[in-house]
């Protein structure tokens, strides 16, 4: 580096990083004609690392793709200017890894259960997969479109438990066999929740799969343990005419494996719109919970009592979807003005407006929102599907534009219509399920090959 | 010389005669005060004169005398004057008695021989000198209306203090004046403090200007004339100059001739014509100025005026004009173009220092060619920045929020969609093509829910904007279906199926209408068919407008030709045709959100009925040639009107019958406008494939306009066949925006 050519242009550059890998902050002359691997070499030849690890380089909130001189000239940036640099560690280019095909739309996808992928479709059906593209069960769980799925933890690796939410006004528990020796047929619905008066817009479990929550479109969230009742807890509805004789003749027929209807242990009634998505807390006990709507609120449940504990206000931001962020002291919330913003839930609600700590602005109505289980070292990053197809990765420490991006379904549909819209993504273990218009979509996403460095968190 | 010394004679007579009427017990110094005090001074100075004049002769008279005696010698050659004088002394005799000079001695003289008059030595002591004799005072020749207000008038020649004399009281003067014939001619004497008696020639001279008259006694107006140089004896025979009299005087000019023979030459060469016919003649002698047309040109411009100069021009500017040092610098480093003025000020001391000024020929010839070739444009008078005329509206970024861009699209097989509906919950929307083709689909994900397929073109769709139940109707042929969407929750569906196809029909009516009803029964139904089907009288085109009552119970509908308007009630199952007969087609119908009152578009106008009363409220004219679209304000009190001609009139019904506003800012024909039912936004949509989105915000206060503010144009839809943007709705409780277009698609714009 010190031998590089009085010939050559350099530039005045000084690094910062919040990563475990600080370079003394002086300044270095860098030759314009670097690009991203030089100035990586140079900083694992700086710190002497172990192992090399690849850096990625943000110049000024932007991450650099070309050389420094081409930076410059695009911006305009004199030879003579000091330029901060921020580096962090770099995410291998996401790789395509499969393709499960879809009739239907795919509405939501999980990859929480190892080597398996569910996914739920708009023509009701809840389908399996494994990590050889294999379609195991098909559920039709749902006369109606299925909006979310969420799997119940359990310990028994064989036989998961599904909650699904669907148009139907119904959530369904499913029990799934995945054991090897099963047959396709393993798979048995054993209950439906009743609450809603509208379709139901997700379906989440917590951590200890002892808990359910539905969000639906009518305001409210409903609160529900996950044990299968005996008998059916809300009686059928009364529908009209000779309609009702004729269930209960089939009702009558398979007694046993008609699913129970069952009914809400809670009812959270805070929302004035539509609720688009709940989740669990972070925390062990899931004593607390958050959901987003279209009421441009996100709201802090207690769900032990069933009380509103806070509400962060956006303005005109109705939200899509939310997520929480590794530590569980931020919410990522995708909104319909095509930006996902970070807040803090710590914050208090006495401003009217709860203003945003980071917002990731999107070209396109970002439908999803993703973020790695906790516990993997990726933990400023997370995952984004949008209306145009493009599945975004994101750095929360570099807002302005995505690290990594890619387009599922290349091709898309006709020349009029619009993109194939993502609807679902989820991140776990490397491994981004992308959910859709085109069906589901598997890619490699960062997270691979990390060393865990000592010291650090 | 004769002249001169005539007048001199005629003057020394005037005198002589003047003195032959001074009477000898006056003194000599005559002085007049006359009137009052304050015209003291100017006839003091008048009197001055007098007093001056009549010593002078005196004077003279001793000079003359004084010559005489003192120059012997030089008497000889004035003897010419000598005989003059003879015969002045000889008026002067008559009177020596009188005069108080000492009588003269006629001799002989013995150098000429001539008779010679010589008056004794004249003593220098006190007597001699006449002027000397009882002088009351000796104050000297002092103003002396100084001594007005003081007790003495003046100082005598030892300083000592000349006091005024003593003057009788107001009752003396008085007797004096009768006792005394004399008293009314004389006159207060300021120097000698006393009455005196003016002269018969005072009283002569006031008696001439008392009668307009030249106050000298001896002027005569008319006196002969004297022709001094042709009067007999006085011609001049000789001449003045010896030079003989040139040649040019008597011999013709040879300039004038070559002068004429030029004109002569060219008369005969006719280059003149002598006797010309006079055009003057055969012109009008005036010329009408008012027969001619008035030109058009605009009026010769002035000249335009050069500066004037300031300050800086001065040679002697104050200090703050003169440059510094820098912008001297600064002002020979630019070029004489871009300098802001074309010299420096300079100071001098005195104008006789400044040097000529060097720019003076450059000024000039640049003043000259302003004049001739300036730029002679007509300066506005009114100057007025036409950015100051726009409204002050407020930034759309103030306002939001707002459709900004197109979130979803949803394909129709490329048919053209004419007709779209937004559920009153806002959650699902439904759209129908020319194809047939009704589809069902989620306003966030734009999935489609459930499609249904009929054999003829859509005309229209609408919600039902009612909660308790969830059901929609589409007009297609001449059928109006409705329709109960999938996955409701069963309350609801009940609902519907009981507000559709009831278990107990209501009567029939009880004449008969040419609208019939049919249901199927609510056990066998399903979102699959149509619950409820009205059949309309025929119509070649579909019914191509469906108006639900905002309490959801009557729809009306609008179809082409005779079938016209009709009124459907759904509970009682009942049609009506409200309008026997409607001037022009209808175009749309609209409820009014709040009172029993029913808007009729027909091609030009508007009408605006009350139902209740059946009558006609009042007719809109929006000056548009051909309404396409129509809706009204929430509040009722406010309608927009979209026009084929690219115009969309805002109404305020409380104002006028003519449009409050008209807006023109499409290229192409509008097809659809539509209020937001809770946000102030209302949209219009064009052939020309944009949508526009405005603010409109309406005060409750009467004395408020309305704000309309344009916020955004969504471009997006592709114009095919000429055609743009059928239809637009807002979704209820958010910013969200719906169209349908001729390319088939339906765009969902969101904040």
């Amino acid at each position: 580096m010190a031998s590089a050519s009085t010939s050559e242009i350099t530039h005045p550059v000084v690094f910062t990083t919040q990563t475990p890998y600080p370079l003394p902050s002086q300044k270095f002359m860098i030759p314009a004609t670097w690009k991203r691997y030089q100035l990586s070499q140079l900083v694992n030849k700086a710190l002497s690392l172990p192992k090399p690890i690849p850096f990625e380089f943000l110049v000024r909130g932007e991450v650099l793709r070309g050389t420094l001189a081409e930076w410059c000239a695009e911006k305009g940036v004199g030879e003579e200017e000091t330029l901060e640099i921020e580096y962090f560690e770099s995410i291998m280019p996401p790789q395509r890894m499969s393709s499960l095909p879809h009739e239907d739309w795919v509405s939501s996808i999980s990859c929480q259960i190892p080597g398996y992928f569910l996914t739920a479709s708009y023509d009701g059906a809840i389908r399996t997969f494994d990590y050889s593209q294999k379609l195991l069960h098909t559920v039709l769980a749902h006369t109606a479109p299925v909006s979310s799925i969420a799997v119940v933890p359990s310990d028994s690796p064989d036989s998961q438990l599904i909650a699904s939410a669907s148009h139907d006004l119904t959530a369904r528990l499913t029990r799934v066999d995945l054991s090897p020796t099963a047959g396709p047929s393993k798979a048995q619905t054993l209950a439906s929740l009743h609450l809603h008066t509208a379709p139901l817009s997700s379906v989440a479990a917590n951590a200890s799969g002892s808990h359910i929550l539905t969000s639906s479109w009518d305001g409210l969230i409903g609160l529900w343990d996950t044990s299968i009742p005996g008998t059916d807890e809300v009686p059928a509805e009364e529908t009209a005419g000779g309609d009702r004789k004729k269930r209960r003749k089939v009702a009558e027929d398979d007694d046993a494996a008609r699913p129970k209807r069952k009914a809400p242990t809670a009812v959270l009634k805070s929302h004035t719109a539509r609720v688009s998505r709940v989740v669990f807390g972070r925390d062990g006990a899931a004593a607390h919970a958050y959901s987003c709507g279209f009421d441009s609120t996100v709201r802090t449940w207690d769900v032990e009592n069933g009380v509103c504990t806070g509400t962060i206000t956006a303005s005109s931001k109705p939200f899509l979807d939310i997520a929480l962020s590794q530590d569980g002291a931020t919410a990522l919330a995708a909104s319909t003005d095509r930006t996902v913003c970070q807040y803090d839930l710590r914050a208090s609600t006495s401003s009217a407006t709860t203003p945003s700590v980071a917002s990731l602005a999107h070209p396109a109505t970002p439908s999803s929102i993703a973020v790695p289980q906790p516990g993997s070292a990726s933990a400023h990053q997370l995952v984004t599907g949008a209306y145009d197809g493009v599945v975004r990765l994101w750095d929360l420490r570099s807002t302005k534009a995505a690290v990594a991006a890619f387009k599922a379904w290349e091709g898309g549909k006709g020349k009029d219509e619009g993109p194939k819209k993502v609807l679902s993504v989820d991140w776990a273990r490397g491994m981004v399920g992308v959910g859709g218009e085109g069906g589901v979509e598997v890619w490699k996403v960062g997270e691979g090959e990390r060393v865990p460095i000592a010291g650090s968190a | 010389m004769v002249a001169a010394i005539e007048a001199k004679k005629s003057s020394k007579k005037r005198k002589a005669t003047l003195e032959e009427e001074v009477p000898p017990s006056f003194p000599e110094e005559v002085d007049l005060d006359m009137g009052t005090e304050d015209e003291g001074e100017e006839l003091d100075d008048a009197s001055d004169g007098e007093v001056d004049e009549f010593p002078e002769i005196d004077a003279r008279s001793d000079t003359d005398d004084g010559d005489y005696a003192a120059d012997g010698a030089s008497a000889e050659g004035e003897s010419e004057e000598d005989d003059e004088d003879d015969e002045e002394s000889n008026d002067l005799s008559d009177e020596e008695e009188h005069h108080i000079f000492p009588k003269s001695k006629t001799i002989i003289s013995d150098i000429t021989g001539q008779p010679k008059r010589v008056y004794p030595e004249i003593e220098p002591d006190y007597d001699s000198d006449s002027s000397t004799e009882d002088t009351p005072n000796r104050v000297g020749n002092i103003p002396m209306h100084w001594y007005d207000d003081l007790p003495h008038v003046g100082y005598n020649i030892d300083g000592k203090k000349v006091l005024r004399p003593a003057r009788g009281d107001e009752l003396d003067n008085f007797l004096k004046t009768v006792e005394d014939p004399e008293s009314w001619t004389s006159a207060f004497d300021t120097n000698t403090q006393m009455d005196k008696p003016l002269t018969p020639e005072e009283l002569d001279i006031i008696r001439r200007l008392q009668e307009n008259e030249n106050p000298d006694a001896n002027y005569d107006p008319y006196e002969p004339t004297i022709e001094w140089f042709t009067g007999k004896g006085k011609e001049e025979i000789m001449p003045l100059s010896a030079a003989p009299e040139p040649k040019r005087r008597w011999v013709p000019s040879k300039w004038e001739k070559q002068k004429v023979m030029k004109i002569v030459r060219a008369i005969r060469q006719g280059r003149i014509l002598p006797n010309k016919p006079k055009t003057a003649s055969a012109a009008p002698q005036f010329y009408p100025i008012w027969n001619d047309e008035p030109s058009n040109a605009p009026a010769p411009l002035p000249a335009p005026k050069p500066r004037l100069p300031g300050n800086a021009e001065s040679y002697n500017p104050p200090e703050e004009y003169l440059p510094t040092e820098e912008e001297r610098k600064k002002w020979e480093e630019t070029d004489p173009e871009d300098r802001e003025r074309d010299f420096l000020p300079q100071k001098y001391s005195a104008l006789r220092l400044v040097p000529a000024y060097g720019q003076f020929i450059k000024q000039r010839f640049n003043r000259q060619l302003d004049l001739y070739l300036a730029p002679r444009v007509q300066r506005v008078k009114l100057q007025i920045d036409p950015e100051s005329l726009i409204p002050k509206l407020p930034s759309p970024s103030s306002l939001r929020p707002f459709p900004l861009y197109r979130s979803l699209q949803i394909g129709h097989e490329a048919k053209r969609v004419r007709a779209v509906s937004v559920s009153p919950d806002g959650g699902w929307v439904v759209t129908g093509d020319e194809g047939g083709v009704v589809k069902l689909w989620e306003v966030m994900v734009g999935k489609e829910v459930r499609r249904w397929t009929f054999k003829s073109k859509v005309g229209a769709v609408e919600w039902c904007p009612r909660t308790d139940v969830s059901l929609f109707a589409v007009a297609i042929e001449d059928h109006i279906h409705f329709i109960i969407p999938p996955n409701l929750p069963a309350p609801i569906l009940t609902a519907s199926q009981n507000a559709l196809a009831p278990a107990n029909l209501p009567p029939a009516p009880s004449t008969p209408s040419p609208v019939k009803w049919t249901s199927v029964p609510a056990a066998q139904s399903s979102s699959d068919v149509p619950i409820l089907t009205l059949n309309l009288p025929s119509s070649p085109e579909p019914p191509k407008q469906l108006v639900w009552h905002r309490k959801g119970d009557y729809l009306a509908s609008v179809s082409e030709g005779q079938a016209g308007v009709w009124i459907h009630q759904v509970s009682r199952r009942h049609s009506q045709a409200p309008f026997k007969k409607v001037k022009g087609a209808v175009q749309l119908v609209l409820f009014h959100p709040s009172k029993p009152h029913f808007f009729v578009a027909t091609q030009r106008y508007v009408r605006m009925y009350n139902l209740a009363e059946q009558t006609l409220l009042k007719t809109l004219t929006p000056g548009t040639r051909w309404i396409s679209s129509m809706d009204v304000h929430p509040s009722g009190d406010h309608l927009i009107v979209g026009g084929y001609d690219k115009k969309l009139c805002w109404f305020d019904l409380e104002l006028s019958d003519k449009p409050y506003k008209i807006l023109r800012y499409h290229a192409r024909a509008l097809r659809s406008v539509a209020f937001h039912p809770t946000y102030p936004l209302f949209a219009s949509s064009s052939d020309d494939g944009s949508i526009q989105v405005f603010h409109a915000r309406v005060y409750n206060d009467l004395m408020t306009n309305p704000l309309i503010v344009p916020l955004k144009i969504l471009r997006g839809h592709t114009v095919r066949d000429g055609l743009g943007v059928f239809a637009l709705r807002w979704v209820p409780r958010q910013p969200w925006l719906v169209s349908a277009g001729a390319d088939g698609q339906v765009s969902v714009w969101c904040s």
